[in-house]
């Protein structure tokens, strides 16, 4: 199967939404492989000298991904929602596979080696944060689904309030109590004792 | 909490932020009126709130930079992909993922046609692009599955299905309920009864393939399941001819990462590594099975099979693999030029026909070795009969596992850096490069290290009013590759730990100062919060050959900038450099410190790059504080010991870890204290003025029963006296006086050691000891919940006592079932929830809960202490008198609070004062 347009993509997503599972199927190791080429560029870009910013890069993504021209003013707002949950289950899918892994694997025997390689705690970091997520969804699901939109597919402020239809104003209220409140539920999970 | 309740803290939340933060606990108390649960809940919030900033988004950052890392990957495509489970394949209907490996990944599904359970194995679309030797090792796969042996896996199909985007190719084999014997080594090395019959039926299973003309090609660990029942299955016959030229494809890819792509690759170093995935995600190849022939590049035959075994039998024999390197290329000169050690070093019970066997096996010369599985598997039958006979299995089976027992660190698959890395010549070749660039960057760091330590450290003597308080925040790496970021902490760790040696100047702990790891922080705010008159900030950057690093000092309080510093470094001149800056360093300190304090910070604690690099590592791992971490701590710093035999850091670093582990009953406390004991002793034999040292042997006389509380107290305050910033020493000091019943002494350390390090959880923790101690319940719980914003409760053990105290029962309770989901299986969980059930009466269940700490404790009697917490909490006076006797007996107590309020019942006894007598406790 040749790269599907971004026309056929988009089509994808409605089928999606519409209630078509298969189409999420299709829809995200294309996204998976948009995402790792970008990165990709932007990590190989040396005179820019600048820290890669996942937000970015994932906005980058969806951009070249969806034929925004055909789609409607409103639904656009909705798409960046799909769009956000797709982000979270692959980035949260590719972070479980890395702890997988890494359980799995000799973790010891590789680091020695090569200190340079040694993996960061980052996927288990984002597994814990996507856990502490669904628990502020029972609590307080409009607040999880704002840190969604702007962590799991780099929405703006502004975005986030039109996908919501909500004001920016309450966007950065709720990001402001959500931050706070998953930072702290994650410091009460974190398993380390120090004596 | 409810929703509803959520939407009225929200609503207080943001109340509470419109206002300055000085008005927003006056406006709480107010807006609450006695809703105590309520402003608790805002108010934690809003103390989050101050350290919240950009956590998110730093979750991401790097996981970002790894999926881009695999992109250089193509095998790894099928590890991003959704995932099976609960999809059709065929006529498989796909029910969980059993694991994931080299050859793609395994999954567990039902045959809907057949009606049984399979393993289905997916074989990434790198492997299988080449239809003709698909084809063969089709034909392998069945044709030794056709030979129907009980210790061959049996395969039931090797099809192919449409998956979304390709066609994916899987093999569907028998499902074998049972673990690796990878899995299994883990655990430690087999008895000789067991790894000689686990080798007869793995050498069964070859004798059989290559009287068909298969070899297997892959012999290792990971590749034999043991069956519950003991019966072995040897897996994946053929697999590794699939992946043989896989690399050559790599060798292409690994180009763009740098000036690899010129460099000439000799064909003798090109390995025929068979592939496995590791943690990393990376392609490697573990060439520790593999036979001479295989690294030589030359083709392998049913004789270098016959060397793997070998491999795998002398590692289940000692635990060890017989050919160990720090990299690829180490491991595969073992393997053509080393003889491994004889048997009896590892395992001295071994019977010496075993080592005859072993030895021929691993010949390098495949012409000397045995000929034919079928031999081997002769002499092996013969070597079992024969010790069955003269009884000698028994007996040494018997004294392995006495000598196997003491610790479980032993039973970790043997060191670390056996199993190496590499698919590719160009890889490994690559990672040497890489190597001796590291051990460059290593050696300019640490010097950088000492050099901005002595600046920073003269420009705060130098300031009108002297900075006498300092926080070094970490270093922030701007190199885009993130795999530096822990030699960018080691570096601001090396400032930390140099400035904590001088005296008259305050610093944060590591701990505290690490929170901040990767944040856009505010200096003012940070230095503030962590009570701070100074802090320092630098970044790092390497581009090639060049290394920059710059380290400013900013006056928080007057909110301007003392000294700012750029180091300019090339990677090549790291010898250079290193006369420079010592130079430097002598020049400006020489009006400024004592001869000894100058020695102190010029001092280097290893001229061994290779040890520094372990030792890093071992510091790293020792932070975290879980059992395996703590386990894998041991490993570095053993290898860091092994580099350089004169590392006294290595060896605090090593007794600090055992006595952690004896103290949390990870290991039999009097094991642990003597382990750290004799550790912490080595150190100081080294260098008598080695600060750690100290505080680790005081650490260890006041940890563990019976105490010794004037030599302890006396190591750590000489620990504080050469390294007066050291967190921990004043906090075992502080423990170690409220042990004694000296309460207010013991509190002030408590509070010198929280000022050091702020954001530790178990120093904030302990700070609710002396309150609650005397009796002061409310305020013991109110410093409890603080500590607990910081971490998650229940590290200690007297947590549960201030809970029952203000007779939290339920809330507690519930707090506990919570904690369980993340941390199963820890006995202090267990040991909370019997305490609640006792102070409520219940005492069906608080037995239960004995019953079961009692089975976890075992002959160790590692639970003692807390079994009879439990008795006393039920008034069984003689039961709970009874186990503090065992306990002290076995040396087993440790962390004795005599004042606490749990042995009320007891106290009156005059067999209470009696043990006290024996713990070394003043009454």
């Amino acid at each position: 199967m040749g790269n599907p347009s971004s026309h056929e993509i988009t089509q994808l997503l409605v089928a999606w939404n519409q209630g078509n599972q298969a189409a999420l199927e299709v829809l995200s190791p294309l996204i998976n492989q948009e995402l790792h080429r970008l990165a990709k560029r932007y990590m190989a870009d040396e005179r820019q000298g600048h820290l890669l910013q996942p937000t970015a890069l994932v906005n980058e993504a969806w951009l070249r991904l969806i034929d925004w021209q055909n789609v409607e003013w409103q639904n656009r707002a909705h798409f960046l929602g799909l769009a956000a949950q797709i982000m979270r289950r692959i980035l949260v899918d590719f972070a479980r596979a890395r702890n997988r892994e890494k359980r799995g694997g000799d973790e010891i025997q590789v680091s020695l080696t090569e200190a340079a390689n040694i993996p960061s705690n980052r996927s288990a970091g984002l597994v814990a944060l996507d856990d502490a997520l669904q628990a502020l969804e029972k609590l307080a699901p409009r607040q999880a689904r704002v840190v969604e939109l702007r962590f799991f597919a780099g929405l703006s402020d502004e975005e986030s309030a039109e996908a919501l239809h909500v004001s920016i104003g309450t966007v950065r209220r709720d990001w402001n109590l959500a931050e706070a409140w998953l930072f702290r539920e994650l410091k009460r999970r974190e398993p380390t004792r120090d004596v | 909490m409810t929703s509803e309740q959520f939407l009225r803290v929200g609503e207080l939340y943001h109340a509470a932020m419109e206002l300055a933060p000085e008005a927003r606990l006056d406006f709480l108390a107010e807006a609450c009126d006695g809703e105590d649960e309520l402003r608790r809940e805002v108010e934690s919030l809003l103390r989050a709130r101050q350290q919240a900033d950009g956590f998110i988004a730093g979750k991401v950052a790097g996981l970002v930079a790894e999926m881009a890392a695999q992109q250089k990957n193509p095998s790894l495509a099928t590890s991003l992909t959704l995932s099976l489970v609960g999809r059709s394949l065929s006529h498989y209907q796909v029910l969980s993922l059993l694991g994931a490996g080299g050859m793609g990944e395994v999954y567990l599904a039902q045959d809907t046609r057949l009606e049984r359970k399979v393993a289905l194995k997916l074989l990434p679309p790198a492997f299988t692009r080449d239809p003709e030797r698909l084809r063969r090792f089709e034909q392998e796969a069945r044709s030794v599955s056709a030979l129907n042996h009980p210790n061959i896996l049996t395969i039931y199909e090797v099809g192919t299905a449409l998956t979304e985007a390709a066609e994916t190719h899987f093999i569907a084999t028998e499902f074998i309920d049972g673990q690796t014997l990878r899995e299994r080594l883990r655990g430690g090395r087999l008895g000789l009864g067991e790894a000689l019959d686990l080798a007869i039926q793995i050498a069964s299973a070859l004798a059989a393939a290559h009287e068909a003309g298969i070899v297997h090609r892959d012999i290792k660990p990971e590749n034999v399941m043991l069956r519950r029942d003991g019966i072995v299955k040897v897996l994946d016959f053929g697999l590794a001819k699939l992946t043989e030229g896989q690399r050559d494809e790599g060798t292409g890819r690994q180009g763009d990462r740098g000036s690899v792509e010129s460099f000439p690759i000799s064909p003798s170093l090109r390995p025929s590594v068979p592939l496995s995935q590791t943690e990393a995600g990376r392609l490697l190849g573990t060439p520790q099975y593999m036979s001479p022939e295989q690294a030589r590049g030359q083709k392998a035959d049913v004789r270098s099979d016959i060397f793997s075994l070998g491999v795998v039998l002398y590692e289940m024999l000692t635990g060890y693999p017989p050919f160990e390197g720090v990299n690829a290329i180490e491991v595969m000169a073992a393997i053509l030029n080393r003889e491994p050690a004889p048997l009896k070093q590892k395992v001295e019970a071994l019977p010496d026909e075993l080592q005859c066997i072993v030895s021929k096996a691993l010949r390098k010369n495949r012409e000397e070795r045995y000929q034919t599985a079928r031999d081997l598997l002769n002499d092996l039958k013969d070597l079992k009969e024969e010790l069955a006979f003269t009884a000698k299995l028994e007996r040494a089976d018997r004294v392995e596992r006495d000598e196997a027992a003491p610790f479980p660190a032993e039973a970790l698959p043997t060191a670390a850096g056996t199993a190496i890395p590499t698919t590719s010549s160009a890889r490994v070749i690559f990672g040497e490069i890489k190597r001796h660039k590291l051990a460059a960057l290593i050696a300019l760091l640490a010097l950088v290290a000492a050099a901005v330590s002595v600046g920073l450290y003269w420009q705060a003597q130098k300031t009108s009013v002297p900075i006498d308080s300092i926080a070094v925040l970490p270093f922030a790496n701007q190199n885009r590759a993130e795999e530096t970021d822990y030699l960018v902490d080691g570096l601001t760790e090396s400032i930390i730990n140099n400035l904590t040696q001088l005296p008259n100047l305050r610093v944060i702990a590591r701990n505290s100062v690490f929170g901040y790891k990767g944040k856009e922080t505010d200096l003012i705010g940070a230095g503030q919060a962590l009570g701070a008159r100074a802090v320092v900030v630098g970044r790092v950057l390497q581009r090639g050959e060049n290394l920059t690093i710059s380290a400013e000092l900013v006056d928080v309080r007057e909110n301007k900038q003392l000294w700012g510093q750029q180091y300019n470094r090339k990677l090549a001149d790291v010898f250079a450099v290193q006369e420079e800056i010592a130079k430097e360093i002598s020049e400006k300190l020489r009006a400024k410190l004592s001869g000894p304090e100058r020695q102190q910070l010029a001092k280097r604690p290893t001229e061994n790059l290779k040890a520094f690099q372990y030792y890093t590592q071992g510091r790293a791992y020792s932070h975290r504080r879980t059992r395996e971490e703590l386990l894998t701590a041991i490993r570095y710093f053993e290898r860091a010991i092994e580099e350089d035999r004169n590392y006294g850091l290595a060896y605090a670093g090593l007794a600090n870890v055992y006595s952690s582990l004896g103290a949390y009953g990870y290991l039999s406390p009097s094991e642990g204290r003597r382990k750290a004991e004799d550790a912490a002793r080595k150190a100081l034999a080294l260098d008598e003025n080695l600060a750690e040292a100290h505080m680790v042997l005081g650490q260890v006389y006041v940890h563990f029963t019976p105490y010794s509380f004037s030599l302890g107290d006396g190591e750590l305050r000489h620990a504080i006296e050469l390294s007066p910033s050291l967190a921990l020493a004043h906090w075992y000091l502080g423990i170690s006086l409220v042990f004694q019943g000296r309460l207010d002494e013991g509190q002030e350390e408590l509070l010198k050691a929280r000022e050091l390090d702020p954001l530790s959880p178990v120093i904030a923790r302990s700070l609710a000891i002396p309150p609650h101690l005397k009796r002061d319940y409310a305020r013991a719980l109110e410093l409890l919940q603080q500590a607990n914003e910081l971490g998650p409760p229940f590290g200690t053990t007297f947590e549960i006592g201030v809970y029952i105290q203000n007779r939290l029962f339920n809330e507690t309770l519930a707090e506990l079932e919570k904690a369980k989901r993340d941390r199963k299986n820890d006995p202090i969980l267990i040991y909370g929830t019997g305490m609640i059930y006792a102070a409520r009466g219940e005492r069906a269940e608080a037995l239960r809960i004995i019953k079961e700490l009692e089975e976890m404790s075992g002959e160790s009697l590692s639970q003692a202490h807390w079994i009879a917490k439990i008795y006393a909490t039920l008034n069984e006076k003689e039961l709970a008198l009874a186990w503090l006797d065992r306990g002290l007996a076995a040396g087993a107590i440790g962390s004795f609070y005599k004042d606490e309020p749990v042995w009320d019942s007891i106290r009156s006894d005059a067999r209470f004062g009696d043990l006290l007598r024996r713990m070394g406790v003043p009454q």
